[in-house]
């Protein structure tokens, strides 16, 4: 009986001297893994102009009918994203998403990336409509924000131009 | 050397005016047909000579007099002088030397189908020749030649010319139609062909210059006389235009069955420069690339033989390609050419001859691979077979037989 | 009879008439033959090659003429050393087509690979996308993936305007060119075409204003790529996003399917809108096509300047009330107008509302009338085209007569339709005052002058006149004789230069000449009245009336007057003074606008728009068809067969107000034309030819990705009415006065409240006009394009003048509900105002 009682006051004390398995949240957080599905990001171009052109089929590939898509014309003055079309509207209900990442894969563009951040909560059903302000990513280095005044004909294509593949 | 019977002028000087023409026997053979002869009488005489159209297709001329459509009036009579093939320019000598014999052939053509109206649609850049056309068919009129009542017999015929705008489809019969009536010179969907569904919807004969210019002799000398030219299924002369790598290039007139060698060499005179011949085009751009051995070079023209070594006579205009020439420049401008001629309605001849041109100037500038060289042959033969017109199918005739027999050009 | 063939398509045994295309003979066995630039309703051209098929015929021994057989007795078959094109090649007897062996596959793919070699694929921003021939016939034929060089694509300009409705985007096009051929063909407005060649091929328009066309929202719809879009719909939705609901265009007389197509959309505060219309498939009405004002006139019903709440007029302004009140008032002051009510509907509402309206009205002895300037519906209600009755079939052995109606302004669709029976050899004799556009097609062209019509119809009646249209060497006499021998004849009467006293003289003239000529109770025979509004046929067949000259006391004596969707003051200022209206007249106005009538309301009801409600409207040939509720409705408004009925319950009769179905029943248990009509008869459907559909479920491969497909009803032919035709008596016309004569003409895009609020069409509807011949503008100082000032009815207006050497001398022709308020011919005074320096 002494020997049982000993084993486990052993196993207590080794345990002291272990390194903690949890981590003290959400003071320190853990970094996610590389392939990790959190919170969408619309994504912009380097020059701020943004990459989604609104063409729906993130909705359409939606499972869980989260996201919401309206496009609209771009013009060169007014111009958010490279191409006709963007989207003026882009709302994505999280109560809904599953994190599936079919909108990333339906995205002929690369605009919509599930990214890093899980801590997603909300005190009111209409917080969880996350609208495009929210999704879009920040604008980086030297780019401008969007809309941007543009120069006719520079930007008159959806999908930049894309290059052979070299080698 | 025998008489010239196309390219009279080379024996008779002056027979651009009409007086030396007429005092040549010019008209005789127009008034003998509207005085004497029925309209089926030419047709037949036509048919019995053999004569075979010489815009390519070599089609029986008098038959397709005889197809058109007797229910359906009034006839047309189109002559096609487009000549637009690279390396063509046969058409273009008798008009301006030998008019009046080659506006007789018309004239009587049109007698012929019982038309009271012909048309001579030249290509744009021919305006010279239009107007020199123009001021000769006035002549005619001013004579009584042409006109109400020609002769005393109730018969009535006008001539005009029309002008082109400079576009190689417009050689094609139906798109040449579409742009007489003002439309943009597309081909028709064939059938109905034109003797029965032509010009403004009427049946209507379309021939090359150089068939009609035969005629008046047909008419004039018989059909017995013509058949003692030429071989027996291609019979009479042609007027062989001869360009390339050549130290005489030029028309020459010679019985049709003539072979390459008598023509090149014999009239040519050969390659310069001390080359060797390489390959022979014997239908200008349109023509597939014959390899120039001695079997091809003894091959008679005329429209049976050449096929044999895989290719078409065409409107003989026979472009001679020595050893300093590469296939892959050769096969570059052409396709060039192709794009650039392309009337856009159909998809494979629009979209195919566009990649074409692009594979062969990439090709012929040296910066493909192997890889390329059979994309394009494979691209040419996606083409084939499946073209609205001949256009379509004739552009791909130098690259396959390009590169299916010349591969050592194609080895970077 | 045509001679049947029989052959051998993939092994399927077809028998088609003789001259049938591969393609339609594949579709009758369910094949489907991938094309792009056939179409079935345009000649064949065989230009995108994609239709390749292997063809065998029997052969045939030269000798005998007798088919050759091989070892078992069977036909030798002979195969072609090239491919055919499935779309330009008639069936012929004992053919083999083999559309499924690796040969035609090759090809196929082959062709694709060609198309996309110039093709943009940006799939993801075409507004084609979803519901793209292109995109199908890719996936299900295309070679999936390209050996073309990026590089080497071409970059074209993504977006042209053809016109303002119309915008090209060059890469996406394929050079199929059934725009350009439905310009040419069908509807011969060639204003598109082809320009340069080979890949530089492009449409261009050639009309000043572009695409001056008004088919040309159609091109859109049959383009297998999204090269054609409309300003409309430009980037509005994805297809697949979109539901779609079947209605009737309420634009005119012909009753054209429509399909409206919704989308919640952010931009309007996430309410469910129209994103587009679409015409579906009926072939015996619209066949697939409709007109642009019918495409993008619809903007009305969403207007931001619709009532939305019921109005009382208190201390002499409207002001906002609950429903309860705005009703219990209006229900006491109609009883107690009792005889003294008078009820005046018009031909936009549907069946159902004017049924209860009349039910209303006459339980308390008071008078429902027609709001119309046109007569003659009890007329096609008796000698109106009989069931069955299709301008697609007729053609030769038929006379169609069209009696002062410019019918590409007033109905474009029948333009269309006789146009088409014209041109398959129908005799067409168009009788009208001044040149229409539909006189190029006809065989007779009867000119006379305004005011004449109704004579003019009476002559051919009796064989006289000896009128002739210079460059159309043909009489009257030359014209009855073809129009009493045809086999079939129809009549359409219009309402060109006339007011409701000549259109009623000019109905009974028309219906007599058929009766005379014997041309009436049978299919393809008959009266149709092109009328101004989507339902006045059915107005007529529910018992309303126009006001003519001999009611006009019901409207002075009048205590209460209820008019339902109408405008009289607006369309006439003059109205109070003419019918002597006292200002103690108690007025409710139903509407979906506060017109000008409603401003002098003193309760104002808020309707709701046809979008947004069922209903059903006759059409000109009296074919009831049923329209669905597309968009919600504007909260706090009701359908008028609703509003109408609680009216009525508020005055103590029971009226059905619930569902329009229901009023629907009543409709037929109490019209005997309607006798055995319902709604689910009237949403029953047919096989249709040539059959479209949707591409989403492969059906439409043939020849289209777009929904034309009608899954809602085709619509059912009313019987003509059994009671025998009274010799009809004409009332004599003619016109009064002197000096310049100003007529009311129709023109398709106008300022009416139906069509402005369409901001795109304001450019087509342009300045108010007047149109004068030169040589009366030169008397009065006028010139082309200048402002004048007229003076019509002792009011004074401003418009611009036409100058037209078509309009006859001493003639200004005014367009209706354009501004200047005119019911019928009136003299009138114009004087040159201050010239426009253009």
């Amino acid at each position: 009986m002494l020997k049982e009682l000993g084993r486990g006051m052993w196993t207590t004390l080794r345990s002291m001297f272990e390194k903690p398995v949890t981590i003290e949240y959400p003071e320190v957080k853990r970094p996610v893994r590389a392939r990790f599905k959190g919170r969408h990001e619309l994504k912009r171009y380097d020059n701020g102009l943004e990459k989604c052109i609104g063409c729906s089929l993130c909705a359409a590939a939606c499972p869980a009918d989260a996201i919401f898509v309206e496009a609209a014309e771009n013009t060169d003055e007014v111009r958010f994203s490279p191409g006709e079309r963007y989207a003026s509207t882009y709302e994505i209900n999280m109560l809904r998403c599953i994190f599936c990442g079919y909108c990333e894969d339906a995205c002929p563009t690369e605009a919509i990336v599930l990214g890093d951040n899980y801590e997603l909560s909300f005190t009111d059903r209409r917080q969880a409509i996350y609208p495009k302000e929210m999704l879009l990513e920040p604008v980086r280095g030297e780019g401008k924000t969007t809309p941007q005044k543009t120069e006719p004909g520079e930007f008159i294509r959806s999908i930049p131009l894309m290059e052979n593949p070299k080698d | 050397m025998t008489e010239h019977l196309l390219l009279r002028h080379r024996d008779i000087p002056n027979i651009d005016q009409l007086d030396i023409y007429q005092q040549h026997g010019g008209f005789d053979a127009f008034r003998k047909a509207v005085t004497t002869m029925q309209p089926d009488a030419v047709i037949d005489l036509v048919k019995a000579s053999g004569l075979r159209g010489r815009g390519g297709a070599g089609f029986p001329t008098g038959m397709k007099w005889a197809f058109t459509d007797k229910k359906n009036w009034p006839h047309y009579v189109v002559c096609n002088a487009d000549e637009s093939e690279p390396g063509t320019f046969k058409d273009r000598e008798i008009m301006e030397r030998n008019p009046f014999q080659f506006l007789e052939g018309v004239m009587i053509t049109a007698y012929a189908v019982q038309a009271n109206l012909a048309y001579v649609y030249l290509r744009g850049e021919f305006w010279q020749i239009a107007s020199q056309l123009d001021r000769q068919i006035a002549e005619l009129e001013a004579a009584g030649i042409l006109g109400d009542k020609l002769f005393g017999a109730d018969y009535s015929l006008r001539l005009r010319t029309h002008l082109g705008a400079g576009a190689y489809i417009c050689g094609e019969e139906t798109a040449m139609l579409e742009s007489i009536e003002g439309k943009l010179g597309q081909p028709r969907l064939r059938p109905p062909f034109p003797p029965s569904f032509g010009l403004f919807g009427k049946p209507t004969v379309v021939n090359n210059v150089e068939t009609l210019t035969n005629v008046p002799l047909i008419v004039a000398r018989g059909a017995e006389w013509y058949r003692s030219f030429g071989t027996d299924k291609s019979p009479g002369v042609k007027v062989f235009s001869l360009s390339g790598c050549i130290n005489r290039p030029g028309n020459y007139e010679l019985p049709l069955g003539a072979t390459f060698r008598e023509l090149i060499v014999g009239r040519g005179l050969g390659v310069p420069f001390g080359h060797k011949i390489k390959a022979i085009m014997p239908a200008g751009a349109s023509s597939s690339l014959i390899v120039a051995t001695d079997e091809a070079l003894n091959t008679p023209m005329d429209y049976e033989s050449v096929p044999k070594v895989g290719a078409q006579l065409g409107s003989a205009s026979v472009i001679v390609i020595d050893d300093s020439v590469d296939i892959r420049w050769l096969l570059d401008k052409t396709l060039h050419f192709f794009k650039h001629e392309s009337c856009g309605k159909c998809t494979p001849c629009r979209e195919g001859t566009y990649w074409m041109s692009h594979l062969a100037e990439r090709i012929a500038s040296d910066h493909a691979a192997q890889a390329e060289v059979d994309l394009l042959y494979s691209v040419a033969s996606q083409i084939k077979g499946k073209c609205l017109c001949a256009l379509g199918e004739f552009s791909i005739e130098a690259v396959l037989s390009g590169i299916e027999r010349f591969k050592e050009d194609f080895v970077s | 009879m045509t001679k049947l063939v029989s052959l051998t398509i993939d092994g399927k045994q077809v028998t088609v008439p003789e001259g049938t295309l591969f393609v339609d003979a594949a579709k009758r066995v369910g094949i489907d033959i991938p094309v792009f630039c056939y179409h079935p309703k345009m000649e064949p051209v065989g230009m995108c090659r994609m239709c390749l098929v292997d063809v065998g015929r029997p052969m045939i021994d030269r000798a005998t003429g007798q088919p050759v057989m091989d070892e078992n007795g069977a036909p030798k078959i002979q195969f072609g050393a090239k491919l055919d094109t499935a779309c330009t090649t008639p069936v012929s007897e004992g053919m083999v087509v083999i559309g499924a062996s690796d040969k035609v596959k090759a090809a196929r793919k082959d062709i694709v690979e060609f198309i996309l070699t110039s093709h943009p694929l940006d799939c993801p921003v075409c507004d084609k996308g979803g519901e793209c021939p292109l995109q199908n016939l890719t996936m299900a034929y295309g070679p999936g993936e390209t050996r073309f060089l990026y590089d080497d694509k071409l970059h074209l300009a993504k977006q042209v305007p053809l016109g303002e409705l119309i915008y090209l985007d060059r890469e996406r096009c394929i050079q199929c060119g059934r725009c350009v051929r439905f310009q040419d063909e069908i509807v011969d407005d060639p204003v598109i075409g082809f320009f340069n060649r080979g890949r530089s091929l492009e449409i261009v328009t050639h009309s000043d204003p572009g695409f001056d066309s008004v088919f040309s929202g159609n091109t859109t719809d049959i383009c297998p790529v999204g090269a054609l879009t409309t300003a409309d719909f430009r980037f509005g939705a994805r297809p697949w996003e979109l539901k779609s609901t079947s209605s009737i265009c309420s634009q005119c007389p012909v009753g054209c399917n429509i399909t409206f197509n919704v989308r919640r959309e952010a931009a309007s505060g996430g309410k469910t809108v129209i994103k587009r219309v679409m015409p579906r498939q009926n072939e015996t009405v619209n066949e697939i096509w409709i007109c642009d004002k019918g495409r993008f006139g619809y903007h009305y019903t969403e207007s931001d300047d619709r009532l939305t709440t019921p109005l009382i007029r208190k201390n002499g302004e409207l002001t906002p009330a609950s429903w309860d009140e705005a009703l219990g008032l209006v229900a006491s002051r109609f009883s107690a107008a009792g005889e003294g009510l008078l009820t005046l509907g018009s031909g936009r509402l549907s069946n159902e509302d004017l049924f209860n309206l009349r039910q209303l009205t006459e339980g308390v002895k008071g008078k429902a009338a027609l709001y119309t300037h046109m007569a003659g519906g009890d007329l096609t209600a008796q000698v109106g085209v009989a069931p069955g009755t299709d301008f697609g079939e007729m053609g030769k052995g038929t006379a169609i007569l069209v009696a002062a109606s410019d019918l590409y302004e007033e109905a474009p669709i029948w333009f269309l339709r006789i146009k088409q029976a014209a041109e398959r050899g129908a005799t067409l004799i168009v009788a009208n005052a001044r040149p229409t556009k539909l006189e190029a097609y006809a065989s007779h062209v009867i000119r006379y002058r305004y005011g004449a019509e109704a004579e003019t119809i009476a002559a051919m009646t009796v064989d006289r006149g000896p009128t002739t249209v210079a460059g159309h060497p043909s009489s009257v006499a030359d014209a009855s004789k073809a129009f009493a021998e045809a086999e079939n004849a129809v009549i359409l009467f219009g309402s060109d230069g006339l007011g409701l006293e000549g259109s009623q003289a000019l109905s009974a003239a028309c219906a007599n000449l058929l009766v005379a000529t014997r041309h009436v109770g049978r299919a393809n025979n008959g009266l149709v009245g092109v009328w101004s509004r989507a339902n006045d046929q059915g107005a007529w067949d529910m018992g309303l009336r126009p006001l003519t000259v001999d009611r006009r006391p019901e409207l002075q004596s009048a205590k209460a007057i209820y008019v339902v969707a109408a405008d009289p003051f607006g369309d006439d200022p003059g109205l109070l003074a003419t019918f002597n209206l006292q200002p103690a007249t108690f007025l409710v106005v139903q509407d979906l606008f506060l017109t000008e009538t409603a401003r002098r309301a003193d309760v104002v009801l808020p309707a709701q728009a046809f979008t947004e409600r069922e209903g059903a409207y006759t059409s000109g040939e009296r074919r009831v068809q049923r329209f669905y509720p597309a968009a919600p409705a504007r909260p706090d408004t009701w359908p008028d067969f609703a509003i109408t009925a609680q009216i009525a319950q508020k005055m103590g009769s029971i009226l059905e107000g619930r569902v329009p179905a229901a009023v629907f029943t009543q409709i037929a248990a109490t019209v005997a034309a309607y006798a055995g009509l319902s709604y689910r008869k009237l949403a029953e459907t047919n096989d249709q030819w040539p059959s479209v559909g949707s591409g989403v479920r492969r059906k439409g491969l043939y020849f289209s990705g777009t929904a034309y497909e009608n899954k809602q009803g085709v619509g059912i032919h009313l019987p003509l009415s059994p009671t025998p035709l009274p010799p009809v008596n004409m009332q004599s016309f003619h016109l009064q006065g002197e000096g310049l004569l100003a007529v009311p003409v129709t023109c398709l895009y106008d300022r009416g409240q139906t069509v402005y609020p369409s901001a795109l069409l304001h450019q087509r509807i342009g300045e108010v006009w007047v149109a004068l011949h030169p040589a009366d503008a030169e008397r009065l100082g006028v010139v082309a394009n200048s402002r004048v000032s007229l003076t019509l009815g002792g009011a004074e207006f401003d418009a611009t003048a036409r100058l037209d050497e078509s309009v006859p001398q001493g003639v200004a022709l005014i367009p209706r509900s354009m501004g200047i308020p005119i019911n019928g011919p009136e003299a009138v005074e114009i004087r040159a105002g201050e010239r426009v320096v253009l």
